[in-house]
């Protein structure tokens, strides 16, 4: 196993590189962005004197370097900070009962917030990639073995279709049929699992057009490799080959299309969806956070979500390696 | 061909700006030849026709109150009124207008934000595969870093803590979405950079700015322009989610985001508030991504040979 070894030393010092430069993109933007955030953590009642002095002690005036010198220290400890304004218990203190100082202990941090929040968002992650492969992986096998007959026509209305739906807009209508209208399904909120179907159908048919045109395309391709009629002629069913050589096969595109276009969709779709639909998860707590100017939680959150992105990637290079042994890293 | 020189040096059949746009002109005459290029083509003109004429020829306002026309339902249904062909919304203003200056706002957003990522990742993508060496790994790692920052996050944080305008927002689509194009023309530059013509020309004394812009560029469109199709759809809804959170254009100016959201709150009364604008917006989209689509199969038949 010497190649592995080699290969995720080399992908992780390139994806630590990669991480750190991402924090530093948005620690920069996060302190050059118009809005001081010491408005927000003291509140309104505070005066300018308390307002320098709490800035001071937090280290919020130091030079930007030594700021993000300091910020990746601590989180190289596993530190991420605590939130300017969400309070221990819970809920936003607003800042203005502490109108004369600010005590960090008194805040959440930031690491127990997003570790409340991931299993939500893991969960209707999951449950939208299962609906979308339900749908789109039968679709795009179909469409790739027919190519140019009706059922990649079928494949391209529906994806052409899907993608046409823009995400907010699917949100609201189905909230409108199956909730509002015949109260099939609940809809606003997290009380129990059944909050996630909505959610999840919407994230699928974020998430299913890009599966189906991917699927097929790799599908129709491996049926036009030699391979395949070379396996046809050596007296192999057209069954076996499909079944054993080119669903094989070209599953490899398709799981680096997981790594590079999905994990990103996946996010963007989970931040939309859980805002729309008030799902307790890493969008709606990040969205909140920007809008009350939280920035040790939009740090972490997007530190955390490259690095994922990073992992992903890395893990999914190798899968393809193992699975199809003529790829070198 | 203004440089009869490279013409003559790359005969017969190397002709050097004419290789890519050949495959351009194939590419797009193979797409015309779908009944599905053209019934999406005939569906974007009239939508297009309606976002620029739709004003003068409806007869309504789309930001004028009026308290008597509230909540009118489209006019298929029973208490629909002429001129609301899809209704009215909570304040009464005419939905059809709202929704064809929505979509005004977001096509044009769409298209100068794809221009703008094309015109900036092509630039970039061909300087790093022509030039090679560290330029090429700097700006290389650069749409790594970009890439792994997931659009919708730099997109809120940024649009959500500085005040968002037009001109911010297709700056963030900008800034969010070029590494696709870079990675692209790099990798046809690369390819370009080592063949004959390309040699020939660097030989007969052309600059570099020369070969970059009148030999690789042109070879540039038949892989990317379907991806920039599209491209513009994909604006397109983010224009509308960003709205929608409320980081999009600023109200009173209609957008669907706008609509939309506003429409949430009277769903079980006047659901044609939500609904109605969508299907519109979907009916852009949908032409535009069919068109896209069946672009990439043309160019794939293209590639693979066919004429």
């Amino acid at each position: 196993m010497a190649f592995a070894i080699e290969f995720f030393l080399r992908r992780i010092s390139q994806g630590l590189v990669i991480v750190l430069l991402v924090a530093f993109v948005i620690f920069t933007l996060l302190r050059i962005v118009p809005g001081d955030p010491m408005r927000i953590i003291l509140g309104p009642m505070a005066s300018q004197t308390t307002l320098e002095e709490t800035a001071k002690e937090l280290g919020l005036r130091d030079p930007m370097l030594i700021q993000f010198g300091r910020f990746v220290g601590e989180v190289a400890t596993g530190d991420l900070g605590r939130s300017y304004i969400r309070g221990v218990q819970g809920g936003s203190t607003g800042g203005s009962q502490d109108a004369d100082g600010f005590d960090p202990e008194s805040r959440a941090s930031v690491a127990g917030l997003i570790a409340n929040a991931l299993p939500y968002s893991l969960m209707l992650a999951g449950l939208g990639i299962a609906f979308a492969l339900l749908v789109a992986v039968p679709i795009g096998i179909a469409a790739g073995l027919n190519a140019g007959r009706w059922p990649d026509k079928i494949g391209l209305y529906t994806s052409s279709l899907f993608v046409s739906l823009p995400n907010i807009w699917v949100g609201v209508v189905l909230i409108f049929l199956l909730s509002a209208k015949t109260g099939w399904l609940p809809a606003i909120g997290y009380r129990g699992f059944e909050y996630t179907i909505i959610p999840a159908i919407v994230l699928a048919v974020e998430l299913s057009p890009v599966m189906i045109r991917a699927i097929s395309v790799s599908v129709a391709q491996n049926l036009g490799e030699t391979f395949y009629s070379v396996g046809l002629v050596r007296g192999i069913s057209r069954r076996d080959m499909i079944g054993k050589h080119v669903l094989r096969n070209a599953a490899v595109p398709l799981m680096n299309l997981f790594g590079a276009q999905m994990i990103g969709m996946l996010l963007g779709g989970l931040f939309v969806v859980e805002y729309i639909f008030s799902y307790p998860g890493i969008g709606m707590l990040t969205i909140n956070a920007v809008f009350q100017r939280d920035f040790p939680i939009i740090q972490a959150v997007a530190i955390l979500a490259s690095a994922a992105l990073v992992i992903i990637n890395m893990l999914v290079d190798f899968a393809s390696t193992l699975i199809d042994r003529r790829l070198k890293f | 061909m203004s440089n009869p020189s490279v013409e003559v040096a790359t005969q017969p059949n190397l002709a050097p700006a004419k290789r890519g746009a050949g495959v351009t002109r194939r590419m797009l005459k193979r797409a015309w030849g779908f009944t599905e290029m053209k019934v999406a083509a005939v569906v974007f003109a009239t939508m297009m026709f309606l976002t620029i004429f739709g004003p003068y020829i409806i007869d309504a306002s789309a930001t004028q109150m009026n308290v008597s026309a509230r909540f009118l339902p489209p006019i298929f249904m029973e208490g629909g009124q002429y001129p609301h062909f899809l209704g009215t919304d909570q304040l009464g203003r005419d939905l059809l207008l709202r929704s064809l200056i929505g979509l005004r706002n977001a096509f044009a957003i769409g298209l100068v934000s794809v221009i703008g990522m094309f015109v900036l990742g092509c630039a970039i993508g061909i300087y790093a595969g022509y030039r090679g060496g560290w330029v090429d790994v700097v700006l290389m790692r650069l749409t790594d870093v970009q890439m792994s920052i997931p659009v919708i996050i730099l997109a809120i944080t940024i649009l959500g803590l500085s005040r968002p305008s037009p001109l911010t927002i297709i700056l963030v689509l900008i800034l969010a979405s070029w590494p696709t194009y870079a990675r692209v023309s790099r990798s046809v530059a690369l390819a370009e950079r080592e063949k004959e013509y390309v040699r020939a020309a660097r030989i007969l004394g052309a600059s570099d700015l020369r070969i970059m812009i009148r030999h690789i560029a042109p070879s540039i469109l038949p892989p990317i322009a379907f991806v920039a199709v599209l491209d513009i759809a994909r604006m397109m809804i983010f224009e509308a989610i960003f709205g929608f959170i409320g980081i999009g254009i600023q109200p009173p100016t209609p957008t669907f985001g706008t609509i939309i959201s506003s429409g949430t709150q009277y769903l079980l009364n006047a659901w044609w508030i939500t609904v109605a604008p969508g299907v519109l917006l979907a009916l852009a989209l949908g032409s535009l991504n069919l068109m896209g689509g069946v672009l990439e199969r043309a160019r794939n038949q293209v590639l693979q040979g066919g004429e």
